[in-house]
């Protein structure tokens, strides 16, 4: 079942001699449950790839549709709120919110619904991310791996439909990375997620069913490693 | 770039935009002392100014006799000496101008430069002891040219001859009492005075000091030197108030006030400026950890911020200063247009100097002060800071935000706000400050209210009373045209009788108000209904600290020979047509006053006049009152007077009321510059939040709920902090001099909560503005 269709994608910074084209005519689309790896030198057009899926930054030219629905057709507050309820987010740098502890930053994107979580689900995935006897803990009392699991945590609580990994292992350490993707693999096989993360690192792309190269804007598939 | 501090200048032009919150703190906290210290220094000159027209410029006054006088002249701190003595200042002592009793006042030509009201307005000061000036009222009435000749009979019986050359300024004094007053030089002074009396051996010697000379000290000098009692020393008390002069424990104690209250307010600057550079180093943590990274020692790191500190203060003290004297200039234009004549010596285009220092020097320290402990934190940064990449303003959180109690984004709000007690103590520490400030300052009002009577609405410009022979002599057709006179605006009638209460035999003094009146005085109805009066069922008591007729109360009285009930349908507060404090008073319409006394005439006419009244329309008044009412009545003309007090309202209304809103403005700010930096501060953090999914809307709710924090807590605090002071600033000031308690001060705590959730709106504003701009995916890779 399609999940991502991108369809054209062109996206180009600066005028003049300063003029860089991030983004030429990138198509692809991807199936529920696939994990896709996106690598590429730096300022190679790889973030700017996924701000433009995730809704997050907008294409000169081009469609993004995601479980049919067009995200560049939509209103900024209809955006958000699909994005919310769609679309999970694991960033580098984690992004948790200080003031929340392990439980609630998982269930943010369910707060902002205003909705009563389930507290099933949320115990379901803290027992997955091994976090359970550090529920309260606040993410000033976490280790960079720790806090990367809530954030992926906090991906998943909503099953969304796609879930957009930006270097998710690039301020880990080795066994830290190593559980992230894990983890990661864990949330496309057993819960069907669709899985797109960008990386550096070639190693991290065995996890992958499939990887695509962006290069000079410019996106080729490398084929699938593991299925 | 030729030093490492030149990295400062490039810094400013790159962080310029970050830098701006900082610079406007300084611009503002110099804006707020320098309209503050110019608006005292112009209300300090406007009521100099005020004084020495009324007053006069003089600062002590001598009773000695002439060789004390000569040796008082030779001190060297006398600048302007002159001899001043009066005659029948009572108008009862027999010197009289065709049967008219009439003030005489002698004095040194030198005189009228100390006192406005010794003026000649047309012709020369007498020079010799045969020259006279009449004071203009005593010209009209009797019809007098300048060079022509006057007779004035003393009360020895003399009769004495003098020349006419010049007409002398009605004084506030002599208008009101409606009276001659003529000027001698003092040679005519003495020669008429008589043998013997203590006028003819002493006079008051009026002195003004040189510049910058201790008055006191040279007044007590003059007591010693000449062995003068307490009587025959005068002082220029307002004056030498305005002149900071004075040895007055009660003023000294106002002084002490006004100068605990300019610290309040330099404290709140200082407030408001630290606040602001912490920030701003905070927010440059990273930047501050490279420069240790790249070999800056911690001293050199804490050089960079003072001497950046001090750079902003290049641009920002010129800005505040600039605004705050263009703020002064509007002001002093306002009390000019408000009150032309009083206020005309008060400089439009005149810049308060010392406004202008006190800002210059209160943003120098503050800065210097302000950038202590953040160029301290600066330069405590590690460089480790810089290449970890922890670097930044969120500081890890103590404990969670309670999502179970408010929904997430209020709660975070919230949570933004008391997370650090440190950060949020200061925060609603600084509002709190603002709203006893305003407390403090709101207490003046109340001085105001007391230590300057504002003209009730009925406050006539003339008041014509008739003898009380005949009492109610003015027929009510004569008022009636009295009123179509030109420059007459409207006229005020009342009849006056005394009526007995036969159950005790006293009197009690009934007025009659028209309609117009009655209604103006419900303002001052402490109990009671006035459509009774007004229907003429019922009368107005007036109240009486030892008595008054209770409301509801039916009194007897014997009017026109019968007995008549009156019923007392309120009670009103003292009014000016008391005749007797001792006598009760009644209030009653035209109406009832005609069926009770029988009479259909009035005792009185309060005349208000149009602005632009001539002083030939007040003659054609006067001679219509005159062939009405025939030689025994008052005409008392309190026009100067009147404005006067109203002048005097006036400048102290826009000053205390400036002041007000200067300091609301110092709250309006500080709470629109304190969530603005936080907001600021925390902008990665919203990208964050955008892109996991938080709405605009949400986030907006968030800043609202972290401002409606500080705010609420900020009030909490700023009552109990500001009421126990408002308390004993109101007894210093009031309850001591006036005897009034204290109660409350509930429109202060309305506008208080009024202007702090106008801020909170207004503060949260521009964050929302900025977060509805803000691009996620450049704010979340950005810093």
């Amino acid at each position: 079942m399609e999940i991502l269709r991108v369809e054209n994608l062109s996206k180009v910074y600066g005028a003049g001699e300063a003029r860089v084209e991030a983004l030429k005519q990138v198509s692809f689309t991807m199936e529920r449950g696939e994990f896709g790896a996106v690598v590429g030198v730096s300022g190679s057009g790889k973030s700017t790839l996924l701000n433009c899926i995730g809704g997050l930054d907008f294409a000169d030219q081009g469609k993004v549709f995601l479980s049919g629905r067009d995200l560049f057709a939509m209103g900024e507050n209809e955006r958000t709120v699909f994005r919310r309820q769609n679309i999970g987010f694991i960033f580098q740098s984690f992004h948790l919110i200080q003031e929340l502890d392990v439980e609630q930053n998982i269930m943010f994107p369910l707060l902002l619904d205003y909705k009563k979580p389930d507290q099933e689900r949320v115990d379901e995935i803290l027992e997955v991310l091994g976090l359970k006897n550090r529920r309260k803990h606040l993410p000033g009392q976490l280790s960079g791996g720790q806090q990367q699991r809530v954030a992926i945590g906090r991906a998943l609580i909503t099953h969304p439909a796609l879930v957009l990994a930006d270097e998710p292992t690039g301020n880990l350490d080795s066994q830290s990375s190593q559980d992230v993707m894990e983890l990661l693999c864990k949330a496309s096989r057993h819960y069907q997620q669709t899985v797109l993360m960008i990386t550096h690192n070639m190693n991290l792309t065995a996890s992958a069913d499939r990887v695509f190269q962006v290069s000079d804007g410019k996106l080729s598939e490398l084929g699938g490693v593991c299925k | 770039m030729k030093h490492y501090l030149d990295l400062i200048k490039i810094s400013a032009k790159q962080h310029r935009k970050q830098n701006r919150m900082t610079r406007l703190c300084i611009v503002l906290a110099v804006f707020l002392v320098t309209v503050i210290f110019g608006m005292a220094d112009m209300e300090m000159r406007s009521q100099y100014i005020q004084a020495v027209k009324t007053d006069g410029g003089w600062h002590a006054a001598f009773v000695m006799d002439e060789e004390q006088g000569a040796l008082l002249g030779e001190r060297p701190e006398v600048k302007e000496i002159a001899r001043y003595g009066a005659l029948n200042y009572n108008l009862e002592g027999g010197y009289q101008i065709k049967g008219v009793e009439t003030g005489i006042c002698g004095f040194d030509k030198e005189f009228q430069e100390m006192l406005p009201d010794a003026e000649i307005l047309e012709g020369t000061f007498p020079e010799t002891a045969g020259e006279i000036a009449l004071n203009e009222n005593a010209m009209d009435r009797l019809g007098m040219q300048i060079g022509g000749k006057v007779s004035m009979t003393t009360p020895q019986g003399d009769a004495r001859q003098y020349q006419i050359t010049g007409i002398a300024k009605n004084t506030a004094l002599t208008a009101e009492l409606d009276a001659f007053c003529v000027f001698l030089n003092t040679d005519g002074f003495l020669a008429l005075s008589p043998e013997g009396t203590g006028a003819a051996r002493e006079m008051l010697y009026y002195v003004e000091f040189r510049k910058f000379c201790n008055i006191q000290k040279a007044i007590g000098e003059i007591r010693t030197q000449f062995e003068l009692e307490d009587a025959q020393v005068r002082q220029n008390t307002k004056v030498l108030m305005l002149m900071l002069q004075t040895r007055d424990s009660y003023l000294l104690s106002f002084y002490l006030l006004a100068g605990i209250l300019a610290v309040l307010v330099m404290i709140a600057g200082i407030f408001m400026i630290t606040a602001s550079m912490n920030s701003s180093i905070a927010r440059r943590t990273e930047f501050f950890g490279m420069m240790r990274c790249l070999g800056a020692t911690g001293k050199q790191v804490v050089r960079f911020v003072r001497k950046e500190a001090l750079s902003w203060c290049k641009e920002a003290i010129p800005a505040g200063v600039a605004a705050g004297v263009a703020v002064t200039w509007a002001l002093c234009g306002m009390l000019r247009f408000l009150s032309p004549g009083l206020f005309d010596g008060l400089p439009v285009l005149g810049i308060s100097w010392l406004g202008a220092a006190a800002g210059i020097l209160m943003g120098l320290v503050t800065v210097l002060l302000a950038a202590r402990s953040p160029a301290k934190r600066a330069g405590a940064v590690s460089p480790l800071t810089a290449v970890s990449g922890n670097a930044g303003t969120v500081h890890a959180a103590k404990r969670a935000a309670h999502t179970r109690l408010f929904k997430v984004d209020m709660a975070l709000g919230i949570h933004h706000a008391s997370g650090s007690k440190k950060n949020f103590f200061l925060v609603a520490g600084s509002f709190a400050f603002s709203i006893v400030l305003f407390l403090s300052f709101g207490t003046l009002i109340d001085f105001m209210h007391h230590a300057v009577t504002p003209l009730r609405a009925s406050a006539p410009d003339i008041a014509v009373n008739v003898g009380s022979e005949e009492m109610n002599r003015i027929p009510a057709e004569f008022a009636e045209d009295l009123e179509e006179y030109p420059g007459v605006k409207r006229i005020f009638r009342k009849g006056y009788a005394y009526l007995t209460m036969p159950a005790d035999g006293k009197d009690v003094v009934l007025i009659s108000y028209d309609e117009r009146q009655l209604r103006m005085a419900e303002d001052t109805m402490v109990e009671g209904k006035l459509s009774e009066v007004l229907d003429g069922k019922g009368v107005f008591s007036v109240f009486l600290e030892e008595r008054t007729l209770a409301c509801g109360s039916n009194i007897l009285v014997t009017a026109g020979g019968k007995e008549r009930k009156i019923h007392v349908s309120g009670i009103i507060e003292s009014v000016p047509d008391v005749l007797n404090p001792s006598v009760d008073t009644l209030i009653c319409s035209e109406k009832m006053f005609r069926e009770l006394t029988g009479e259909k005439g009035f005792a009185s006419l309060d005349i208000q006049l149009e602005k632009d009244v001539t002083d030939t329309q007040v003659q054609e008044i006067r001679k219509a009152v005159g062939q009405v009412c025939g030689e025994d009545y008052d005409f008392s003309d309190k026009r100067m007077r009147n404005q006067e007090v109203r002048g005097a309202y006036f400048s102290m209304s826009v000053f205390l009321y400036g002041f007000l809103a200067v300091i609301a403005l110092i709250a309006f700010f500080n709470i629109i510059n304190c969530i603005g930096m936080s907001v600021s501060a925390r902008m990665r953090e919203y990208g964050a939040m955008r892109a996991i999914g938080m709405s605009v809307g949400q986030l907006i709710r968030m800043v609202t709920g972290e401002t409606l924090t500080y705010t609420v807590f900020g009030v909490i605090f700023g009552y109990l902090a500001g009421l126990p002071l408002n308390r004993f600033m109101f007894r210093t000031l009031v309850t001591n001099r006036w005897g009034e308690a204290w109660s409350l001060p509930g429109w202060e705590m309305v506008v208080i909560v009024f202007v702090m959730l106008a801020s909170v709106c207004l503060a949260v504003l521009n964050p929302a503005r900025q977060i509805k701009r803000m691009t996620v995916v450049e704010t979340i890779s950005r810093e």
